[in-house]
């Protein structure tokens, strides 16, 4: 008996604690909630998500892709309104196929003189958006939001596309409670992973359930289209799911870092891609990606991409001349890009399929990434040279997780020969060979041999691109300083100058280079190879300074870098979660000679010193040497590995710091 | 703050457009004048608007438009858009390219333009549409023709003329007709801003030959310093309503009678309750600070803009069951309110923005972009923002302050002035307590304390999580390396719209170090940094919008091994743009004070001044670096 009562006590005791998450039940506690108890940040939180996939079979339209979710969400303060407007989107394929909603409703509730108010979402605050030929934007926005409501609503959304988005597990508020199931009849295979690089891994779970499709015996002639087999018995059909689920607790919200790239990236998700239909016997009726290897085959016999790479006739005659004047494939291959550069212009899209076909393009002059960088591989491929493409997910894109199509969003070219490769990329203007514009340099891209073959191939580039600059530096008797600078930049310093200066007038230019150097004027300007991608851009222009020597009771003050020191450590969190990511290593150089004033001595110099960061990984050398009438100084900040460890982090600010400070460091002339 | 525009996108849009005296030359880019090139990404070859007026609800505009591109920057300069909606017609829309050699490449039919919904950021949903094409050269120079031919039943706003539509646009030669086949007067006002605009006949306008506008640094809007047509029809249209527009005057009734009136009732409820909240309290505007309050705990912003509505607002009854609205609806749901309690307030319509823009009081056309309330009383006119759930009571700087604005009166419009901050009404003032040590680091408290223009541009940290607001203070104060945040206390006094913040914080190694010398940059926390781009031939006037005043006071103590060896004497500036002035004092031995005034006038001023004015910022951050040489004693 005593067991008895305390067994009941406990149920008892869990059903008054437990929420109640069906629609509708919204309780007094979660309106009485001034802040989220686990994080007093949050401006809104998340109390309870759910979100239940799963297939339908009807007879006119076979499975369809069923999605229920349902939100309660809390609203803490007025910067969480804007969490009372959502926007959902759907999607329209050709054939007139599109995403329906049904079944939308919603209530704010309120808790007014201790009593629960609840207002329903009525058609004046959903608006439904034609956005564009693809996509229906419906926005729904509710009522009566007050700090402290709380809002519920509910929707379905019945798809006719198997492809499934991915699951979201965590938003920018917290999320208390989260419960996920995604159903799939046997036929189906879905690939399934959560985001490696994300913080908060969810806890996925499979089982197996049993259910049934109907159809009319009308029309049992009908083909059955999922797996095309007629042998079923009029009426119905019986046939397993498969079925994971979560069931997760206390997703904490997912928090900005600067210099961390697109914060997506990051965030707690679930990827679902169908790899395979499966006929009703559990044989392959039709497969998709269940490997990287059988993922690069399924796109290789995508017409808009495979067959670009064999169509030669359309360029055969325009490039005989071009390729004749290379000695070997590497030569042949820079020749062919910039003829590819000049000839089809980037639209801004990307794509590693084909959007016009690479003809098109060609004689159009423009088309997307896939149009341009497959013709540069055709193009290769019909001389005989092994050029193949890379398949690429752009920074914003995040990194390619597990084998998928959809993981790639964009295609370079890689051209082999003996030994050694180079990358290619023609969309860009001023991309040079392994010198790639930044949005690919994410990772790693998968590279797509003739023979079928395909492997990992690093993107992150090695080579340490360089800046050097050298300083003339004399100082006059009004304390003004004057000189000559020059300076020698490479690789992708080199590419990102020219994408900003090229274009821009000495005049401009000039400009840009006066600002934030203090009270400067800057003239005689000279520019060059500002066209010419094969070697360093090459700058050079005579400068005078009127502020940068402090005259202190007599004493002189200056910075011998001048106006070319970092006044400010870009790291500033005391702790960070996510790399530092500089795209590429590189290089940053001064030689600075300072011509000393008549009638002053120098009264102190800073120490030379060379500090380094993880045993020279990275290293800032700061070399200062008097002779004479002259100050002689080599400065260098050299970045081997472009990528920093959230581990490494507070090591890396220090030595930025230090950094910082050295460059801070004053000479201090006196009068004689 | 939370203030938001509304617009009809039509209204934002000049569309540009048809004519005679065009020739096959236009289409050749080597053919544009060489001293057209000169500061121009783009140069509009040929550009003609013809608006044919053949009723009060009906005006067909044709556009013709065509624009040599240099590069890249010159691209948007096509204008290869056109909105639409429900009372729109696109009956023509074309764009053909042609090579510099002026061969046409490529003609895109109104089939293959791209057709969106034009719902701006920041609004939830419009029932505007946009047809717009975005063409990728193969390469520059070349040459984009645009033609459309666009009916409107709305004629609220007749399309104005901007021949030089950006900077870094030449104009070789543009024009605008007005073909008006009805008695309806079309009144018209050019402002031609010194440049040379021929008025070939009644209502018919050119331009010729003119060099691009390079932006300079400090440059008015280039609204206020390009040719500008503005037009008006008396008896117009607007999304089926009629409307009257001889003056303000009877523009103002028309939105009072056919607009406002009859969206001003309330539930019995709300009457109740508004006066249960004022009763027994006297003075209106404390009523209308009851008010106020009230709408902020309970509506929020959201824009829906359908049909009229982007000019009529939604009604008080909708406002209160939903408890959000535009500014428009929010406005007039205030204004219902206050009704209720006595206190009688006007519509307004404004241009909102940081950049100051007023309605031309010399000319009434529909403009503006934004709608808050005016509350007059004996002293002053107090104008509510009625989209802001944070906003004080009055308080307007940095949004709607300082322009000329329409009062929508039930006898009429009429046209008045925003409150003007003066330098002493936005201030800030900084005051700090520093400890420094023989290594160079050290410690403080500083308080800083902001009011009017100032207050809007610091308030907004009250509202961050307390790690940004830690990040916020080490930008704020970037100049100081290794900075670290100890402690942050807020206070918002929205009464008196005073803003406060306390802030503790430690630095290493401020001072740099040489040999035995600590060099100490004795301006801790309020640095100007930049100086103005320096033009060797400033071309355009200058303007500075507003005025403010910072005073600073930094106490700065070191221990006994250090001492002064020398230290920065003082300066002190007087100009027409303002005045700056900064003093040390070795208070006690170990003591220092540092106090600093910085006042800048707003004004226009002239190109001529303008060496005078960068000399004056350039002496202001050379100052602002002063150093005080500290030595160690033993």
């Amino acid at each position: 008996m005593k067991h008895l009562l305390a067994i009941t006590l406990t149920l008892f005791c869990m059903v008054t604690y437990a929420q109640d998450y069906k629609f509708g039940k919204v309780s007094r506690s979660e309106l009485s909630q001034t802040v989220h108890p686990k994080d007093s940040t949050a401006d809104a939180a998340v109390l309870y998500k759910k979100e239940d996939i799963y297939f339908v079979y009807t007879e006119s339209d076979g499975f369809m892709q069923h999605r229920e979710i349902h939100e309660r969400i809390k609203i803490y303060n007025k910067q969480g309104f804007d969490y009372a407007t959502e926007k959902i989107y759907l999607y329209e394929g050709n054939g007139g196929n599109k995403e329906r909603i049904t079944k939308l409703k919603g209530y704010t509730y309120n808790l007014i003189g201790g009593k629960i108010e609840k207002e329903k979402l009525k058609k004046d605050g959903i608006f439904e958006e034609d956005y564009n030929e693809f996509t229906e934007i419906n926005t729904i926005t509710m009522p009566n939001i007050k700090e402290g409501s709380v809002i519920e609503y509910s929707y379905k959304i019945v798809s006719p596309f198997l492809a499934v988005d991915d699951i979201i597990f965590q938003y920018n508020i917290p999320i208390d409670k989260f419960d996920f199931k995604f159903r799939t009849p046997e036929y189906y295979v879905y690939n399934k992973k959560v985001n490696p690089k994300a913080f908060y891994y969810p806890k996925i779970s499979n089982s197996v359930s049993e259910s049934t499709g109907k159809y009319t015996t009308s029309s049992s002639s009908r083909t059955n289209t999922i797996n095309g087999s007629k042998n079923y018995g009029q009426g119905s059909f019986d046939y397993k799911e498969k079925v994971l689920f979560a069931n997760e607790v206390d997703i904490p919200a997912l928090k900005v870092e600067a210099y961390a790239g697109s914060l997506d990236n990051y965030r707690a998700k679930l990827i679902l891609e169908l790899s395979a239909i499966l006929n009703s016997y559990g044989g392959v009726e039709k497969s998709f990606s269940t490997d990287w290897n059988k993922v690069c085959k399924s796109i290789i016999a995508d017409s808009d991409f495979g067959n670009q790479l064999t169509r030669f006739n359309f360029f055969k005659n325009d490039i005989q001349a071009i390729v004749a004047k290379g000695n070997d494939d590497f030569q042949k291959a820079l020749l062919l890009q910039t003829f590819v550069k000049s000839k089809v212009k980037w639209n801004g899209f990307y794509g590693y399929t084909a959007m016009k076909g690479t003809k098109k393009a060609y004689s159009e002059g423009e088309g997307n990434v896939a149009d341009i960088n497959l013709l540069l591989i055709a193009m290769l491929r019909s001389q005989g040279i092994k050029a193949s493409p890379v398949l690429v997910s752009t920074r914003d894109n995040g990194v390619p997780i597990f084998p998928t199509r959809k993981g790639f969003n964009y295609v370079i070219c890689m051209v082999e020969s003996g030994e050694g490769y180079i990358l290619l990329d023609a969309t860009e203007p001023f991309s040079m060979i392994n010198v790639l514009p930044s949005r690919t340099l994410n990772w790693q891209g998968r590279l797509l041999r003739d023979n079928g073959n395909s492997t990992w191939v690093s993107l992150r580039p090695s080579k340490q691109s360089s800046e050097t600059t050298s300083l003339n530096i004399k100082i006059n008797d009004d304390f003004s300083v004057e000189g000559k600078i020059r300076q020698s930049i490479t690789d992708h310093l080199a590419l990102n100058y020219r994408k900003n200066y090229s274009n821009l007038s000495a005049d401009d230019h000039i400009k840009r280079l006066e600002r934030n150097k203090g009270d400067i004027e800057i003239s005689n300007l000279e520019f060059t190879n500002d066209m010419d991608i094969t070697q360093p851009v090459k700058i050079s222009y005579d400068y005078e300074a009127l502020d940068a020597i402090d005259d202190v009771g007599g004493n002189l003050y200056f910075s011998p870098m001048l106006f070319f020191a970092m006044d400010e450590n870009p790291f500033k969190l005391e702790q960070r979660e996510y790399p530092i990511d500089f795209a590429f290593p590189f290089k940053d150089s001064y030689l600075i000679n300072i011509m000393l004033p008549e009638g002053y001595d120098v009264e102190s110099l800073p120490k030379s010193e060379i500090f380094d960061f993880k045993d020279g990984e990275s290293k800032f050398k700061y070399i200062i040497k008097q002779n004479g009438k002259f100050l002689q100084l080599s400065i260098e900040m050299n970045l081997g590995k472009s990528l920093i460890n959230p581990n490494d982090y507070v090591v890396f600010k220090q030595f930025f710091n230090k950094v910082v400070e050295k460059q801070a460091e004053q000479v201090v002339l006196k009068k004689v | 703050m939370g203030s938001k525009l509304v617009l009809p996108l039509a209204l934002l849009l000049l569309i540009p457009l048809f004519s005679v005296s065009q020739s096959d030359e236009d289409y050749i880019s080597l053919g544009v004048p060489a001293d057209l090139k000169v500061n121009s990404n783009a140069v509009v070859r040929y550009d003609s608007q013809v608006v044919e007026i053949n009723d009060y609800n009906d005006m067909t505009v044709l556009t013709k438009r065509i624009v040599t591109v240099y590069n890249k920057y010159g691209d948007r300069h096509s204008n290869a858009v056109e909105f639409y909606d429900e009372n729109t017609n696109i009956k023509a829309l074309e764009v053909k390219i042609y090579s510099q050699l002026g061969e046409q490449i490529k003609r895109i039919k109104k089939s293959e333009f791209t057709d969106q919904s034009a719902v701006s950021g920041g609004t939830l949903y419009s029932d505007n549409r946009v047809k717009f094409y975005e063409y990728t050269p193969i390469s520059y120079p070349y040459t984009i023709e645009f033609t459309s031919e666009v009916r409107y039943k709305s004629t609220a706003f007749v399309p104005q003329w901007r021949p030089i539509s950006g900077f870094y646009l030449g104009v070789q030669h543009s024009e605008y007709k007005i073909i008006n086949n009805t008695d309806i007067e079309v009144r018209q006002k050019l402002d031609s801003r010194g440049f040379d605009i021929e008025e070939i006949a009644e209502g018919h306008y050119q331009i010729k030959n003119a060099q691009g506008i390079k932006y300079e640094t400090y440059s008015p809007p280039l609204s206020e310093i390009a040719p500008l047509l503005k037009v008006a029809m008396t008896n117009f249209s607007m999304e089926g309503v009629p409307g009257i527009n001889n003056n303000w005057q009877d523009f103002g009734k028309w939105m009072h009678d056919k607009l406002l009136m009859g969206t001003d009732d309330l539930p019995q409820e709300v009457i109740d309750e508004v006066k249960a909240l004022t009763s027994g309290v006297e003075d209106k505007v404390e009523r209308a600070k009851i008010v106020y309050n009230y709408l902020q705990e309970k509506t929020r912003y959201i824009s829906v803009q359908v049909g009229i509505g982007g000019w009529k607002p939604i009604e008080a009854m909708e406002v209160d069951r939903l408890g959000y609205g535009d500014c428009k609806g929010l406005s007039n749901y205030t204004k219902a309110l206050l009704e209720v309690v006595d206190v009688p307030s006007y519509y307004t319509v404004v241009y909102g923005g940081d950049d100051i823009k007023s309605l031309d009081s010399s000319f009434s056309v529909t403009e503006g972009n934004h709608v808050i309330l005016c509350v007059p009383t004996e002293e002053e006119n107090i104008f509510l923002e009625c989209t802001s759930q944070s906003n004080p009571f009055g308080f307007t700087a940095g949004f709607t302050d300082d322009r000329d604005v329409l009062l929508v009166k039930p006898d009429g419009g009429e046209i008045v002035h925003t409150k003007v901050y003066e330098a002493d009404d936005s201030l800030q003032d900084t005051n700090a307590t520093i400890s420094l040590d023989e290594t160079g680091s050290f410690t403080a408290d500083v308080s800083i304390t902001t009011t009017g223009y100032q207050y809007n541009i610091h308030e907004g940290i009250q509202n961050e999580t307390s790690r940004d607001q830690q990040l916020y203070y080490k930008d704020y104060w970037s100049h100081i390396n290794n900075l670290a945040i100890d402690a942050i206390e807020i206070n918002n006094d929205k009464d008196a719209v005073i803003f406060s913040e306390k802030v503790k914080l430690s630095s290493e190694n401020y001072a740099s170090k040489s040999g035995p010398r600590l060099i100490l940059q004795p301006n801790f926390f309020n640095r100007v940094t930049n100086i103005p781009q320096r033009y060797t031939d400033r071309k355009l006037d200058f303007k500075i919008d507003r005025s403010f005043k910072d005073t600073d006071t930094f106490i700065i103590s070191f221990p006994n091994t250090l001492k002064v060896e020398a230290m920065g004497e003082g300066e002190t500036l007087n100009t027409k743009f303002g005045s700056y002035t900064y003093k040390l004092e070795q208070i006690e031995d170990q003591k220092i004070k540092y106090t600093r005034t910085y006042i800048l006038n707003k004004g226009n001023y002239k190109k001529s001044d303008y060496k005078a004015f960068r000399d004056f910022m350039k002496s202001i951050v050379r100052s602002d670096k002063t150093k005080i040489v500290l030595v160690t004693s033993n």
